[in-house]
């Protein structure tokens, strides 16, 4: 338990020197982008003196560290600014909903694809070399190499064209919430799993004919054990492990395809959001998308390690080799 | 070589993929004398052409641009960008995980923490900030922030090659002998890991791939009047109801390379790796 503990500490503490030093390169990385933003604000027509009198307002003109300063500051207190792009709305009434939406996306994926890549990898390691791990290994190694909106045109071909099962669009109609409207999850849902899919069921496949081949596996099954009990009580439980690490390894490919996919179907998340920032230029709502990106993904390789070494005795009582 | 021709003998597939990777590569290079249209050309009396029809192979878009050689352009520019990639994140790579991993001690700690830093932001979610944010996207732009992105991976990767190979008696051995630390690293060393730097490099060269044509997708690639594979699907997205073909070709194009480039890197990886 100390062991989790101290990694716990030691990763909180690269958390908040990762965030500082994000926050200073997003920060002078906006002061470098081409275009004015109380230009922005007030659009092309406005005049010289309203642009240079907002600037004063909103205080732009001031030395860069000091707004680096004052905004990092509001973000301490929990303000996180005010959109430019959508004039008065403050980010917090808009972030948090779509943050919301993201992480049922991201869920839904992973209930997909870690029972079904696992499974799969267990059947393609345990009959190895066979035609149907031959079958599985190739979907693993096509499904990984897609980028996520190439599977999901193919989703969208299929089952949103040809079919008309689900719709080809993720909009939630204005007053309705996320909960009454799941056929939209099932797409996106499906082309984040193709990908995710490719690794883990490879890293699984592997490391169950690793474990298939050790000495303990080999004697239980020579002594006439059930072989079905020795794959799933015996084998699983240490060929699970590197399959873990994997499924966290990965998870900054699942954050880059949030992305790709919200964009793809029109999916009110925040991938989609930071995209919109992006194309608009709406600097707080850059910030504060990243910002709000880099601590969920710390904290999710965070969790990751945590249940690696509570998983594995050999890291949690000696140490490991970390 | 004849190693080489023999293990592709035996892995019928890793002939599909290389197969395919070259035909790119020739497409890419002789792109220009293969198709009778420009890929610019907007046909406002062929405006979304089934394929086929019209002398348009693959069909026309919404503007009545030939999807073929939009397609055939488009393999020059993700093609260059993916190899170049690839290169230079490499050779950063190794200058910077052998550098830390040699030396040890602070230097090493420092490299750590600066790639953790890196590492803290998803590589698609760093480029295209930063491609969003700098605006007009070049080929030297994208290969540059992309390399960027890749870096703490090639790093990684390196340095525990390096690791693995530096209590060898060889180096201590050039060490004695009073060998710069420069000589004993890219003379002594890097030939000597080659193998794992190969595998490592031609499965970045998928990731690029991957990468530039999601960039592409998200609008931050290179920009129009270049033809860019992703930013083919998303322009045509909304037209996947009754122009399928303007969609699904680049798709089938991207899908093509990268399958082709993966099949291609696990199958150098089985060479490479499996004979020691």
């Amino acid at each position: 338990m100390n062991r989790t503990l101290s990694i716990i500490l030691r990763r909180t503490v690269s958390l908040l020197i990762t965030l500082t030093v994000m926050s200073l390169i997003i920060f002078l990385l906006v002061e470098i982008m081409p275009g004015d933003v109380a230009q922005m604000i007030l659009g092309q027509s406005a005049t010289e003196e309203a642009v240079s009198a907002l600037r004063e307002a909103r205080g732009l003109n001031d030395p860069v560290m000091e707004r680096y300063f004052r905004w990092v500051g509001g973000v301490l207190t929990g303000d996180l600014g005010e959109s430019i792009y959508m004039k008065g709305v403050t980010i917090n009434s808009i972030l948090w909903r779509r943050v919301g939406h993201s992480l049922v996306l991201a869920l839904s994926a992973f209930i997909l694809f870690v029972p079904l890549s696992i499974i799969l990898g267990v059947l393609a390691g345990v009959k190895e070399n066979k035609p149907t791990d031959s079958i599985i290994s190739f979907l693993g190694l096509a499904t990984m190499a897609l980028p996520e909106f190439v599977s999901g045109v193919f989703l969208i071909t299929i089952f949103g064209v040809q079919l008309n099962w689900f719709p080809i669009v993720s909009i939630i109609p204005i007053g309705e919430s996320l909960f009454n409207n799941l056929e939209i999850l099932f797409l996106p849902a499906l082309s984040i799993t193709f990908v995710m899919f490719g690794y883990v069921s490879r890293m699984q496949r592997s490391s169950m004919i690793q474990v298939m081949n050790s000495d303990y596996i080999r004697a239980a099954i020579l002594k006439g054990m059930n072989r079905k009990y020795v794959i799933f009580r015996h084998a699983l439980k240490n060929a699970l492990l590197p399959t873990i690490t994997i499924i966290g390894m990965n998870m900054g490919w699942l954050f880059g395809g949030l992305v790709v996919v919200e964009t793809l179907f029109g999916f009110p998340g925040m991938g989609s959001l930071l995209m919109t920032a992006i194309k608009t230029r709406d600097v707080p709502l850059i910030e504060a998308c990243v910002l709000l990106i880099t601590v969920i993904f710390s904290l999710s390789t965070m969790i990751t390690d945590v249940l690696y070494s509570y998983l594995n005795p050999r890291v949690r009582f000696q140490g490991g080799q970390r | 070589m004849k190693y080489f021709f023999y293990q592709m003998k035996k892995h019928p597939l890793s002939i599909v993929g290389i197969s395919v990777l070259l035909l790119w590569i020739l497409i890419a290079i002789f792109g220009p004398q293969l198709t009778s249209f420009t890929h610019t050309a907007m046909d406002a009396e062929h405006q979304m052409t089934a394929p086929g029809e019209f002398g348009h192979l693959f069909g026309t878009d919404s503007m009545g641009r030939d999807i073929m050689s939009r397609i055939i352009y488009g393999s020059r520019s993700i093609l260059t960008v993916a190899l170049m990639t690839s290169i230079f994140s490499t050779i950063i790579g190794i200058l910077l995980g052998f550098t830390a991993g040699y030396f040890s001690g602070k230097i090493d700690a420092a490299f750590l923490r600066t790639m953790d830093i890196l590492m803290a932001i998803p590589p698609l979610v760093l480029s295209m900030v930063v491609l969003g944010i700098l605006g007009d996207s070049s080929i030297l732009s994208l290969t540059l922030i992309v390399s960027i992105a890749f870096i703490p991976a090639t790093a990684r990767v390196s340095r525990g090659v390096l690791l693995t190979e530096k209590s060898q008696e060889y180096v201590s051995a050039a060490r004695i002998r009073g060998e710069s630390h420069f000589y004993i690293m890219f003379i002594e060393i890097l030939p000597n890991t080659t193998g794992p730097i190969i595998v490592e490099a031609t499965a970045r060269f998928a990731y690029s791939i991957m990468m530039v044509a999601s960039l592409g997708f998200l609008g931050v690639g290179l920009q129009p009047p270049t033809p860019d594979w992703g930013m083919m699907v998303i322009e045509n997205k909304p037209i996947i109801a009754q122009a399928p073909w303007a969609v699904l070709f680049p798709a089938l194009a991207i899908a093509s390379l990268v399958i082709a480039i993966s099949i291609f890197s696990d199958f150098v990886s089985k060479v490479l790796i499996h004979e020691r």
